[in-house]
């Protein structure tokens, strides 16, 4: 990947004032770090390798960072379908950013989001689930519902509720998350059983058919909760039942939030 | 000289649950190393750092602390109880072991924490000494040490190239230990190994001195702008302790809830009325830092971080206390604090 590039793009939308703000990369202590590059001089510190999965698409939910609008953000084919779920629905304006667009070992150059959608729907329309997930989730589903309990209170068992999971997921983006409500209280705050069940449900739930499997929340959660497993079996049913791809159509309406007369209605009875 | 083989850790945690203690140590869980309750079968790894601190099994997530029977208008106060098991603390890392004379201060301070006391007068203390640091390790920096005796009832130091260990009691609690490990225990002899090297980065004085004149400097929006405002690190750290105390109640019972909370949150400082005192992360990343370097030496002579380094390492945004100390300490050489 032409590493210098990107740094020179960097600097140079920095230097000509396209962007305020450059969110990439940088190697702290052998690991990748996100970056923030203000000044046109520190885009040398940026990097990009395999290892840097963050989703920096869930930085533009802060207030200090859409300050600096327009933000350009490195950006691998998961998070660029981010950026585009975040504008169709409607959370951000087509100018916001600048999309630093890296993947399959090419640096794509700057790209606006409109050309970032076309780039996602001309080379990388079919971006996988993870082989690894897709057989965990097999294994899953030829448990007795019993077993599949017990295996997700075991996982959920860990959860100490500190909403990293949330934090790193740009599609998390609610002033008030539905955990925090509590008029009335929709989940209990104990940091154990029903709480820790109900809450790592209803975050999947409430993703579904808008994760774009970048499996952000997972690697932040410092407890090891396989959540992918919850989010990738829900994208699937989304994608199976109701056609959904999200973050490859600006202007597409969500599945979660949409209704179509010819919707499947099998399931009531 | 009591001691035993580095391979026979898993015996002596079997002998002390035998013996009637709760035995925590750091064991395998999936991918991750955590401290846990010791139960037979575990793999024992010390060799890794864990993901939560030794805080878990004194001042637990969550605890029910009131309960109540509801019938209609009327309603009965339940006697809560809650378990304070005698346990051991067992190869832990002297960072998490320093972390308890910081948690015995904060909730014995202005109000005297029967829940945690109850659980601290029955925890016995076992620090590892610590011959391997990672590049977020910064006890030395903070008044710690790889092989800190802070806070210990006993010590075990590796042996011998690491094929054995030293236990070496330190108080009663240390000595009534290695009675009740018997023969999980031989006398010898061993040469201990030499502890970890692990550099000073800062002077925590010099950030003190900074963070004194500092409240509204730039550098605080430049350092958090990274962080996502979960409460990863503060439910990782050894010493934070904030909690909140929460009603739940069905149509028949009630119970007050206490859980642990995070500066880090937006809804941490957030009124009733909307103000937040603390609107931004970089307002409440800057308390973060300002509670363990300057409000808590200020109030009880400790420095409220023990560099154990797991907020840097469990980040995910790649927030990390060290750096920020180092950025905050070069600062200060650039524009040195005002004399008082």
């Amino acid at each position: 990947m032409d590493l210098a590039k990107l740094r020179q793009d960097a600097a140079a939308l920095l230097a000509d004032g396209r962007a305020g703000l450059v969110i990439g990369f940088r190697e702290r202590a052998g690991a990748c770090v996100p970056a923030f590059v203000t000044d046109a001089d520190q885009a040398d510190a940026l990097v990009y390798d395999d290892t840097c999965i963050a989703n920096l698409a869930a930085y533009l939910r802060k207030p200090e960072i859409r300050q600096r609008r327009p933000v350009a953000l490195v950006a691998r084919p998961h998070v660029m379908r981010s950026l585009i779920l975040l504008k169709a629905e409607h959370q951000l304006q087509g100018d916001d950013v600048l999309v630093l667009a890296v993947g399959d070992d090419t640096y794509h150059g700057v790209l606006t989001l409109a050309e970032a959608e076309r780039l996602l729907n001309e080379t990388y329309a079919d971006l996988a689930t993870d082989a690894q997930v897709l057989a965990e989730i097999e294994r899953l589903e030829q448990m007795s519902p019993e077993e599949r309990a017990r295996f997700w209170s075991e996982q959920f068992a860990k959860c100490t509720r500190c909403y990293a999971c949330r934090a790193a997921c740009p599609m998390c983006y609610c002033e008030r998350c539905i955990v925090e409500k509590n008029v009335p209280q929709w989940i209990s705050t104990a940091a154990a059983g029903h709480g820790n069940y109900a809450w790592n449900v209803i975050r999947a739930f409430h993703l579904a058919g808008r994760c774009i499997e970048c499996g952000a929340c997972e690697a932040a959660c410092p407890q090891g909760i396989p959540l992918m497993l919850l989010n990738a079996l829900l994208a699937r049913e989304a994608r199976d039942q109701f056609d959904a791809r999200p973050g490859y159509d600006a202007e597409a309406e969500p599945v979660v939030g949409s209704w179509n007369k010819d919707d499947d209605e099998g399931f009531i009875r | 000289m009591k001691i035993l083989d580095a391979s026979k850790l898993s015996d002596l945690a079997d002998t002390l649950a035998g013996a009637g203690y709760r035995v925590v140590v750091p064991v395998q869980d999936g991918d991750r190393v955590r401290y846990a309750e010791w139960s037979p079968g575990a793999t024992i790894r010390t060799d890794a750092f864990p993901v939560n601190s030794a805080k878990d099994f004194l001042f637990p997530r969550s605890e029910v602390i009131d309960r109540y029977q509801l019938d209609g208008d009327d309603f009965t106060p339940l006697e809560v109880r809650p378990p304070a098991p005698r346990t051991v603390l067992l190869a832990v890392r002297p960072c998490d072991a320093a972390s308890l004379a910081m948690l015995d201060t904060i909730f014995n301070w202005d109000y005297e924490d029967d829940l945690y006391n109850a659980r601290r007068a029955a925890t016995t203390v076992v620090p590892l000494v610590c011959t391997r640091a990672d590049a977020q390790c910064f006890c030395t920096s903070v008044g710690g040490a790889p092989d800190s005796s802070a806070g210990a009832d006993a010590l075990l130091h590796p042996a011998d190239g690491g094929s054995r260990l030293i236990l070496e009691p330190l108080t009663d609690k240390g000595k009534a230990l290695v009675e009740a490990a018997g023969g999980a225990l031989a006398d010898g002899k061993a040469a201990p190994d030499a502890p970890a090297d692990v550099p000073a980065r800062f002077d925590p004085d010099k950030v003190r001195a900074w963070l004194a004149d500092n409240f509204e400097a730039d550098l605080w929006d430049l350092l958090s702008y990274a962080c996502l405002g979960c409460g990863a690190c503060a439910y990782a750290c050894p010493t934070c302790h904030c909690f909140d105390m929460q009603d739940e109640a069905t149509r028949t019972e009630s119970v007050r809830l206490r859980n642990w909370d995070s500066c880090g949150f937006a809804l941490f400082t957030k009124h009733a009325g909307g103000h937040n005192p603390r609107p931004d992360q970089a307002a409440r990343w800057r308390n973060r830092v300002m509670h363990k370097f300057s409000y808590i030496p200020e109030r009880f002579d400790l420095v409220g971080c023990t560099g154990c380094g797991r907020c840097a390492r469990l980040c995910p945004a790649g927030m990390a206390m060290l750096e920020a100390c180092t950025r905050i300490e070069e600062e200060a050489r650039k524009a040195p604090a005002h004399e008082s």
